[in-house]
């Protein structure tokens, strides 16, 4: 009973084309009809992502080797650089810098972010209603802020001046924490950064984890509780093959936007630090494509960050896809 | 595809086909999104008069005075019969990449605003109708002629100054009651005030903020970077700029106690708070400083200009806009018409009467006589910009000064640093 | 939060069953021996809870606390914890101030946008989804594999050939345009959140509910679909937040004022030049929280219902 894996994957149905289920309105049996019924399940989907995404992806690539400023866009015609824009990034080794530095950040980002994430959904899971309606009421709150108020409010705490944490560290603990610059030293600058990148991130975490966790059927966890398996092994061999696919998407996201977060970091620099320090990827983006009009770079990097993280998600990806099949 | 358009050789990019296939294919598809509203953007209807129309004007922030907009919309509309002119305000905030977008599309508003420092992305770019023809009739050289330098690329006119800030000193009366003379006296004032009062600032000079450190640069007779041949040749670590730089170091370790790597944001704030003796800041700063609602408030500043090395006002850095008329514009001569009204001296004093200093230098009479209006006129009259370089922009995101002031105010060693900059200014700029 | 804490978590509430679905009452547990460490759990459980309340809340309550007071309050060396000479008038300023951006037309026109970008995508996406986890069929894992490709692209990075799409199909200023944008990139998350939950439900509980006598169609609504709700709706969330936030598109594509959303109308605050109001725009933060809100609290039972319809129980 402890070996209780995934549930029922759908798999070992027959080779067919169709399972024996179907949506809403499923085609008549016909074999014709049930093969082209997924397709059709899919083209409202395709139709949107292939126009809007599909189609200016297209010409982002193709402006990614030309050379593609103000002027481009204007009217003037783009000349084409061959991989001159590529090589240009892969060639700057501030971009390596600032890559490294990405990596290392969104890593600690996204670790503290899935952890707590998690634990904050299994906890709400947990508790009575009363407490998990103030938790979840808690989180929505901070997740309904608008990411500009928040970044600012987020600055005003940690202001070296006037801040709300300088000043109860100084007037309520004692510290001498006057006028203490939290920016200006590059591990204190991504520690605030963390903060205020994770505490955007969990509501959605919790919350997406939480919906997954109410699929996991109380029988399988009593039965393997009943079977001696203790919270851990319960949580990894019960709970974890449930939110398999949950967890995937949530933690590729959450590697995602870390790794390209611009936001946050691009404001505190306005604050206080040293840019040169503290720079990451999406600054770097930002200041060699939009922040000067160069869209023929632009399109390189984020040809190159899309490759990059389809490298380091591929495997998952593939894990979590080779069980379907 | 109306008559009066020159809007240069290059067509603006309209779709081409198979974009438009794919669109109208799309389009079916999504018939169902549809339902909620219609594309405005789409009246097809080609105009065969030019002479009348909407004209869509943006102006930018809360800056231009309620009278001054309805006093352009009623002279447009009356010396325009037919034709109605719409202001749409628009906010700073991503001001480039809007106008990247919008005057480029098929939905361009006529006549834009933006910064004196944005106005190189657009004015190189073909963005913007050339006006050269009409610059002696929108005010010729009585116009404030760092702006127009900033409104031109190689030698044709692009944008025309709508109105300038200064940037002036901010002190507080109970200390400070009269200007000093030269740099060298506002220097020494400063570090004596600080001393004076421990806790406070003489001056509040915070790291980042490396615009009020310009005028020490260019008055000691350095430069940020000047052309040479091609390209740009830095200079922050020459001998000049050097003497000026250790006069801002001086400043910001022994007269300023503001964050070494804090920006100069909100400079009233710590004034209120009676933490700053005096700042510097562009001249809208005024009414902010002087409505303080804090316990033991200041009084309202008593306000200088910055003095020059040898007296008079010092080279100071200057804010405020330019406005230009969309090379996609529909109506390009109702746009140049309400270019001239907005240029008219008419339109200029309303500027200077809310404390905005006019476009043009004969104007300057309108901001009043008073003390503070004194300073500003001779604040403006000393203005200086950044290097004329469409590369500036990328300096600027790239927060180098900021980075290098930062380490300035810390106590770093001013060469060092200063060749260090110089080298990655010029990276940037000869890139 | 330390592995301490989930242990103690876990080991609390396993018992009682049908925690997600039923308020746990405590008294329904049949505790046996271990009340006294139940005990202790539950209040472990209630000081995490009110932990991560207040630290999830504490900038929100900033937010709201300085939206109450009088502009000149805000920033200084005197830190007002409590909005002291509190008012509403900064939302009156907000909400009625018509020499500035309207606020109404801009609510209207994120309602819009929102709430149908929610609708498009969930059902399209719900769609898709079946379509991926009940089909086997060609080309099926490269769709699943472009789709979350897609997320991988920087937004930022579009916006000039987006926008220039968008032209060419006359959707500037316009709601549709807007909502196509905003459904395209709320789709990829939403497909690859629904397949997860449309594979967590077994496929068998169909079929078990036919041999009972129900029609394909019934059985998916009845058994299927509740099952489905806790994932639509914490996908529905998602969606909403996205695309009510969201601010460079809609700054770009809808830059007429009468086509202008919240966050963008809210950027207006900013002002460079004049001094920004920051308990205006506080004020202005907040009423944008509030439909956020209200959304939630309209669905968040789905969240936790998809049980209770005693599906798996049977």
């Amino acid at each position: 009973m402890s070996t209780v894996t995934r549930p029922e994957a759908p798999a070992r149905d027959d080779a067919g084309a169709a399972l024996p289920d179907g949506p809403p309105r499923p085609k008549r049996r016909g074999r014709t009809g049930a093969r082209l019924t997924p397709y059709a399940l899919l083209v409202p989907a395709l139709i949107i992502l292939i126009a809007v995404i599909g189609w200016p992806l297209l010409q982002l690539v193709i402006m990614s080797f030309q050379e593609f400023g103000r002027a481009q866009v204007f009217g003037a015609p783009p000349e084409f650089v061959g991989l001159g824009n590529y090589l240009g990034v892969l060639g700057d080794p501030e971009f390596w810098q600032v890559l490294g530095r990405s990596v290392l950040f969104a890593a600690a980002c996204v670790v503290i972010t899935m952890v707590v994430g998690v634990l904050v959904a299994l906890l709400m899971r947990k508790l009575a209603a009363g407490w998990r309606l103030l938790v979840s009421v808690g989180l929505l709150l901070a997740w309904a802020m608008p990411p500009l108020s928040a970044t600012i409010v987020w600055g005003w705490i940690f202001d070296s001046q006037y801040g709300v944490l300088n000043y109860a560290l100084s007037e309520w603990f004692g510290l001498d924490f006057r006028g203490h610059s939290w920016l200006l030293e590059p591990l204190s600058f991504f520690f605030v950064a963390g903060i205020v990148i994770v505490w955007g991130a969990i509501p959605f975490v919790a919350f997406t984890v939480f919906a997954g966790l109410t699929q996991v059927p109380d029988e399988v966890l009593e039965a393997a509780q009943l079977d001696g398996a203790g919270p851990f092994k319960r949580f990894f061999l019960v709970i974890v093959p449930f939110l398999r696919p949950i967890l995937i998407v949530v933690t590729i996201l959450q590697i995602i936007w870390d790794l390209r977060v611009f936001t946050q970091i691009y404001a505190l620099q306005a604050l206080g630090g040293l840019a040169e320090q503290t720079n990451t990827l999406g600054v770097y983006i930002y200041r060699v494509s939009l922040g000067t009009g160069d869209f023929g770079v632009g399109g390189a990097i984020s040809v190159i960050v899309v490759l990059f993280l389809v490298a380091i998600s591929l495997y998952y990806v593939r894990q979590s896809l080779k069980e379907d099949r | 595809m109306d008559s009066g358009a020159p809007a240069g050789d290059h067509t603006p990019t309209k779709g081409n086909t198979a974009m438009r296939k794919l669109g109208i294919v799309a389009l079916g598809a999504a018939a169902a999104l549809a339902l909620a509203g219609c594309a405005s953007g789409g009246d097809a209807a080609s105009e065969s008069e030019p002479e009348t129309g909407d004209l869509r004007v943006w102006l930018v922030g809360a800056d231009t005075p309620q009278d001054a907009r309805d006093y352009l919309v009623e002279t447009f509309e009356a010396e325009n019969p037919g034709s109605t002119l719409t202001i749409e305000e628009q906010s700073w905030d991503g001001l480039v990449d809007k106008l990247t977008t919008s005057l480029s599309s098929s939905d361009s508003p006529d006549l834009v605003e933006f910064g004196n420092t944005q106005a190189p992305a657009f004015t190189s770019v073909g963005a913007l109708l050339d006006i050269s023809d009409d610059y002696e009739a929108l005010g010729g050289d009585d116009l404030l002629p760092g702006f127009v330098e900033a409104g031109s690329y190689d030698g044709a006119f692009y944008a025309a100054p709508l109105y300038a800030g200064a940037r002036v000193v901010f002190a507080d009366p109970a200390f400070v009651s009269e200007a000093p003379a030269t740099l060298d006296d506002y220097i020494a004032q400063a570090k004596e005030l600080a001393a004076d009062n421990d806790g406070k600032s003489g001056i509040y000079f915070a790291g980042q903020d490396w615009y009020n450190a310009l005028p020490f640069i260019w008055e000691a007779g350095g430069e940020i970077a000047v052309p040479e041949g091609d390209g740009w040749d830095a200079q922050l670590s020459s001998p000049e700029s050097i003497v000026g730089l250790e006069q801002v170091q001086d400043l910001m370790l022994n007269a300023s106690v503001a964050p070494k790597d804090g920006d100069n944001a909100e400079p009233w704030t710590p004034y209120c708070e009676g933490d700053a003796i005096q700042f510097s800041s562009p001249n809208w700063a005024l009414g902010l400083a002087s409505g303080c609602e804090t316990e033991n408030a200041p009084a309202a500043p008593f306000v200088y200009a910055l003095p020059g090395a040898d007296g008079g006002a010092a080279q100071a850095f200057a804010g405020g806009s330019n406005i230009g008329v969309s090379a996609n514009s529909e109506y390009p001569e109702l746009a140049k018409s309400a270019l001239a009204i907005i240029l008219s001296d008419e339109f200029q004093t309303i500027y200077g009467e809310n404390g905005l200093i006019p476009a043009k230098q004969s104007l300057a009479s309108t901001l009043g006589d008073s003390p503070e209006a004194q300073a500003f006129t001779a604040a403006a009259g000393s203005a200086k910009l950044t290097p004329a370089s469409p590369n500036w922009a990328e300096v600027e995101a790239s927060r180098v000064l900021e980075d290098f002031f930062v380490k300035i105010a810390q106590g770093g060693d001013v060469a060092e640093l200063a060749a260090e900059v110089d080298e990655k200014i010029e990276d940037i700029l000869n890139g | 939060m330390t592995a301490a804490d989930t242990r103690a978590a876990v080991t609390a509430g396993a018992h009682a069953h049908g925690t997600t679905a039923l308020p746990a009452t405590p008294s329904a547990a049949p505790t046996r021996r271990r009340s006294a460490r139940s005990v202790v759990g539950k209040v472990l459980l209630a000081a995490s809870a009110l932990v991560i309340f207040v630290m999830s809340v504490f900038p929100v309550y900033w937010m709201v606390n300085t939206s109450l007071q009088p502009n000149s309050q805000v920033r200084g060396s005197e830190v007002h914890f409590w909005p002291e000479n509190g008012s509403l008038q900064n939302y009156i300023d907000v909400i009625f101030n018509y020499e500035r951006a309207p606020f109404l037309p801009a609510l209207a026109n994120s309602l819009q946008i929102t709430l149908l970008t929610v609708l498009i995508a969930l059902v399209f996406a719900f769609l898709a989804a079946v379509a991926v986890t009940r089909f086997r069929f060609r080309s099926r894992v490269s769709f699943i594999i472009a789709i979350l490709i897609i997320q991988m692209i920087p937004a930022e990075a579009m916006i000039i050939s987006m926008f220039r799409v968008m032209d060419s199909w006359h959707l500037l200023n316009s709601i549709a345009g807007l909502t196509l944008v905003y459904v395209a990139t709320v789709l990829p998350f939403t497909i690859w959140t629904l397949r997860g939950f449309v594979d967590g439900v077994p496929a068998d509980l169909e079929e078990a509910a036919m041999i009972d006598g129900l029609s394909r169609t019934q059985a998916f609504w009845r058994i299927t679909f509740p099952l489905l709700a806790p994932g639509l709706v914490a996908t529905g969330v998602f969606g909403f937040i996205q695309a009510w936030n969201e601010f460079v598109f809609a700054l770009v594509i809808n830059p007429r004022p009468e086509a202008m959303t919240l966050p963008v109308w809210l950027r207006t605050f900013l002002d460079p030049n004049g001094g920004t109001d920051w308990a205006q725009l506080m004020a202005g933060s907040t009423l944008i929280a509030i439909p956020v809100v209200i959304f939630f609290l309209i669905v968040q039972n789905r969240m936790t219902s998809g049980m209770v319809s005693g599906a798996v129980k049977g």
